[in-house]
């Protein structure tokens, strides 16, 4: 039994790693605009498809075409804030409103360019086996893992210790100071939106090879991410990375004790049951307008 | 204002006579009006008390298939198990908001969200008595009242429509009284209206099981016209599209859901013709309603007015 | 040469313009979550639609007409599917209509079809109950889930393959699945039963659950999307266990996504298989791989019937009329290329359900039925 639920808990590490890279672009953008976009999902998703198309297409390395993808996808997030989300700042609720409306742009905008039909993006250098006692893992799973903990490792010391970071930090505490010591608090913005949508395509490209690139593929860690953010503290980046976790190790144990096709519900039940608890999420911290 | 009022009414109920020829049109238009009275539900909660529910189309499946079981499985008639199926929502509705409302702002979203999947799952795992994913079938229409059938589109377009002006005269009279007031005054804010001794979680769990009832009649009348229960019908994407329409309609305003409606079913039913890229033009249009006419097409026909 | 012979084929199309056009209703999903399969759907049709009409049409009471498909996305959402019925009926005044994937948007589609008497030929839904609700003017081409799963509950139990675990997806498909599963096989053999909504990818908790259990054999009800990569996170595990798969893994596109390695062994269910040394399968197998590039696909296959059927059937009824249509549907016999569809009193046809295997090779061979066995390469 000990040995099912260890197991099960570092299925819950792998799923949950997904969940994460959603979550922190999330809470990043959360934390300094104010702003829950639930179009972040499908930004994964195009950025698995911008990876996918420079993979096949132009550079053939699985690397340049990660790098491509991020800053195309950091380029289209820019966009996205000036064009839609500046313009309705303050307006939490039209806010979502509009990702909303993005969700159903940029989902069947890539159906009506790609079709359909799932895309494989066999990259053969990840897709070999290593094995762990009796288990056996592809080296891209456990290349999502290390991924996922280098990002958030590097966001940590970004956020900490350069100027950008501290700026960040700074805008999503109190706005109005950052404003009146000199922060360029519009400038953050459309960075912070950059930098969010470009771990979205990470987290696309990452998880690319190891599963299908397919127009409906953002939809679960964007629901998913979006409870671990919740349940970690809104607004909180450690909360983030934590929460994406506690998402995936929940429905991974969960197949042990309950009928699977409740799994959705068991993540969310603990998401409820712990706010219950904590009203703000682990890592609350108050955020303006929240209160 | 009034005679607008009357004339609209006038030629709503005109419709079937001139349209006898168009049962397609009759169709569109019910499903208008079965996609407005939820509308009216969440409007009353997101537009008038600043509650943004993601979840509210689960609770018209709650009263859809509660008054499905009791149709079929009971063999109970259309107006009781109406009856039943609006009061189970609003009780699911009265249960589940209670736990709800204990968070704001995003956090009452997603927990909305949370609650709304949780139903959703119940709706498509339950077999034995949802009939699972596969859908419900053989949901009667309501049984004749006297000799009025409410099988042919336009006696069931009647319905439809009183089943609306129901809602949307409980919408009014809601808004207008002094319970609508205080909703007014949390949604601007809450803290003053608590200061001033009101029971807020009291009047918000009050709306949200109101509202709760309301998509349960919009839901009830849903699966009798189609003559199915399906758990799509009660997911989270026609949970969004509910916000959607509330807010292209124009939310906080009392025509607000109708036009949102309008536009909702009419217009994808009108790009039928474009297919594939329907869609996109659809989320297109919401991105620029909310960004150039923020208070909806309600909003836009007052400016016009003005 | 092969342009001019194209124009040619084109003026001779043209120059028999005075053919009239028949509006055939078609209702599926170009969008949505079962976008993908309905492009099957819809491969299967154009299929047959280009196929009577190069032939030059069929004949109603001495005279010819072309068919023309009017399509549209009812985007699995039954108050779509009961629109886009209504519009064909009344708007387009088609006289008939084929297509859906989804059993509850069926279910919408099908009491209006009995409004106007227009009758609505299913494809691929298998929602058992759908044939159940008393309505004449519903049909079914492909065997539905209870079918599917009396001779997979046959084949797997003459095998010994249980207990039998699942991974399925839970929509109407996979539910339907596990269910009809478990009624004929009785729950004491039935494993675990692990459901991911359609979207989901990742299935390793599945897949250690699976491994710590007893089961003999795996099912996937699933598509070849999510199919391909359960039978590749099962087999990464190192699990070795009897895989049993539905009608979209029996096919040359699926073992490209994969290989015969991982495959070999492995068992599905089908429709139709698409190298049967059946003259009419061959054909049509060819005249598909030519159209789209690729193996024909079972889906594509049972829709391609549905409209070659309804075009015999229009001839039979002699006249464009939905009752005198629905009549001629009832008493047909039509030999399609999934076998012999005959409609039951319910609507509902008998199609032979297939057992094939993928052999070490990458090809298939045919288990099941009894009297069509035949070895590698066939299947």
């Amino acid at each position: 039994m000990l040995s099912a639920v260890l197991e099960q808990t570092i299925n819950g590490l792998m799923a949950g790693s997904v969940y994460v890279l959603v979550a922190l672009g999330m809470v990043l953008i959360y934390g300094v605009m104010h702003v829950l976009n639930f179009a972040h999902g499908v930004l994964l998703m195009v950025g698995a498809y911008a990876c996918h198309f420079f993979f096949t297409r132009a550079t053939g390395s699985y690397l340049l075409s990660i790098l491509l993808s991020v800053v195309v996808l950091a380029v289209l997030g820019i966009a996205l804030e000036r064009a839609v989300f500046r313009p309705l700042q303050g307006n939490l609720r039209n806010q979502v409103i509009a990702s909303l409306g993005l969700i159903l742009v940029f989902e069947n905008l890539v159906v009506a360019l790609w079709g359909p039909n799932a895309l494989q993006m066999q990259v053969p250098a990840t897709a070999s086996l290593v094995s762990v006692g009796e288990l056996r893992f592809p080296v891209q799973h456990v290349l999502i893992i290390a991924a996922t903990l280098l990002v958030v490792l590097l966001l940590f010391i970004f956020l900490k210790t350069s100027k950008f970071g501290t700026a960040i930090r700074a805008t999503s505490q109190d706005r109005m100071a950052a404003m009146v010591v000199g922060i360029p608090v519009e400038r953050i913005d459309w960075m912070t939106f950059g930098l969010g949508t470009a771990l979205a395509a990470l987290g696309g490209a990452l998880i690319g090879p190891l599963f299908l690139v397919f127009p409906q593929m953002g939809d679960a860690p964007m629901v998913k991410g979006l409870a671990g953010i919740l349940l970690g503290g809104m607004g909180s980046v450690p909360g983030a990375v934590l929460g994406g976790f506690i998402i995936g190790i929940a429905e991974s144990v969960s197949t042990l004790f309950l009928p699977t096709d409740y799994r959705d519900s068991v993540a969310f039940s603990v998401m409820v049951l712990i706010l219950l608890a904590w009203p703000r999420g682990i890592f609350g911290v108050q955020v303006r307008g929240e209160d | 204002m009034r005679l607008a009022l009357s004339l609209l009414l006038a030629v709503l109920l005109a419709v079937p006579f001139v349209a006898e020829k168009q049962p397609y049109l009759l169709h569109v238009l019910i499903l208008c009006c079965l996609y407005a009275i939820p509308a009216v539900g969440l409007n009353l909660m997101l537009g008038y008390t600043g509650l943004v529910s993601l979840g509210h189309m689960a609770f018209a499946g709650v009263g859809a298939y509660t008054a499905a079981v009791l149709m079929v499985d009971a063999r109970l008639g259309f107006w009781p198990a109406l009856a039943a199926g609006v009061l189970a929502a609003g009780a699911a509705g009265a249960a589940i908001g209670a736990i709800c409302l204990r968070f704001r702002t995003h956090f009452f979203m997603i927990v909305t969200l949370a609650f709304g999947l949780m139903l959703y799952s119940v709706m498509n795992n339950w077999d034995e008595v949802t009939r699972g994913a596969a859908g419900f079938p053989g949901i009667p229409r309501p049984a004749p009242l006297g000799s009025f059938s409410f099988g042919p589109l336009p006696n069931f377009y009647y319905l439809a429509l009183g089943a609306a002006a129901a809602a949307f005269a409980v919408q009014w009279i809601v808004v207008r009284s002094g319970f609508g007031r205080v909703l007014v005054a949390l949604r601007q804010d809450e803290r003053l209206a608590q200061a001033k001794g009101v029971n807020t979680m009291l009047y918000k769990t009050a709306i949200f099981a109101l509202g709760s009832a309301i998509a349960g009649l919009g839901g009830v009348l849903q699966v009798s016209f189609l003559r199915v229960a399906a758990p799509a019908s009660f997911s989270l994407a026609e949970s969004i599209n509910a916000v959607l329409i509330v807010i292209v309609g124009g939310a906080g305003s009392l025509a607000g859901p109708a036009l949102g409606a309008l536009v909702f079913v009419g217009l994808p039913e009108y790009l039928r013709v474009a297919a594939e890229w329907r869609l996109v033009l659809f989320g297109v249009m919401l991105v620029l309603i909310v960004l150039f006419a923020p208070q909806g097409l309600a909003g836009l026909v007052k400016k016009a007015r003005a | 040469m092969r342009r001019l012979a194209a124009v040619f084929l084109f003026l001779l199309v043209c120059s028999a313009g005075a053919q009239e056009k028949l509006a055939v209703g078609i209702i599926t999903s170009l969008s949505g979550p079962m976008a993908a399969p309905g492009k099957f759907q819809m491969n299967g049709f154009r299929l047959a639609e280009e196929e009577i009409n190069s032939a030059g049409g069929f004949s109603v009471a001495g005279k010819k007409y072309l068919v023309d498909l009017k399509v549209y996305d009812t985007r699995a959402n039954p108050a779509e599917g009961a629109s886009a019925m209504q519009r064909l009926a009344t708007v387009d005044k088609v006289p008939l209509v084929l297509g859906e994937l989804h059993s509850g948007v069926a279910a919408a589609a099908a009491p209006v079809a009995q409004d106007y008497g227009v009758p609505l030929i299913l494809t691929i839904p298998t929602g058992p109950n759908l044939t159940e609700q008393g309505n004449r003017f519903l049909f079914r081409v492909n065997a539905n889930n209870d079918q599917l799963t009396q001779a997979l509950a046959d084949f797997i139990s003459k095998q010994g393959w249980t207990p039998l675990s699942f991974i399925a997806w839970n929509n109407d498909a996979g539910r339907g699945g596990v269910n009809g599963m478990k009624k004929l096989l009785g729950e004491p053999r039935i494993g675990y039963v692990g459901y991911f909504n359609v979207g989901e990818v990742d299935f390793s908790s599945h897949v250690s659950n699976i491994r710590a259990g007893n089961a003999r054999a795996v099912m996937l009800l699933m598509d070849e999307e999510p199919g391909s990569l359960a039978i590749k996170q099962l087999r990464d595990a190192g699990l070795k266990t009897q895989l049993v798969g539905t009608l979209a893994m029996g096919s040359d596109r699926f073992l490209k996504r994969l290989d015969a390695q991982r495959l070999a062994g492995m068992v599905q269910y089908n429709a139709f298989p698409p190298n049967a040394n059946v003259p009419g399968i061959r054909a049509f197998s060819e005249r598909y791989r030519k159209k789209y590039g690729e193996e024909a696909h079972g889906f594509a296959a049972q829709s391609y019937d549905g409209l070659k059927l309804a075009a015999a059937a229009l001839e039979k009824a002699g006249k464009i009329d939905g009752r005198a249509l629905r009549d001629a549907l009832a008493g047909i016999e039509y030999q399609g290329v999934i076998g012999q569809i005959r409609f039951d009193a319910k609507g509902q046809a008998h199609p032979p359900v297939y057992v094939t295997q993928w052999c070490a090779d990458g090809k298939r061979r045919i288990l099941y039925p009894e009297n069509l066995k035949a070895d590698c390469g066939a299947g």
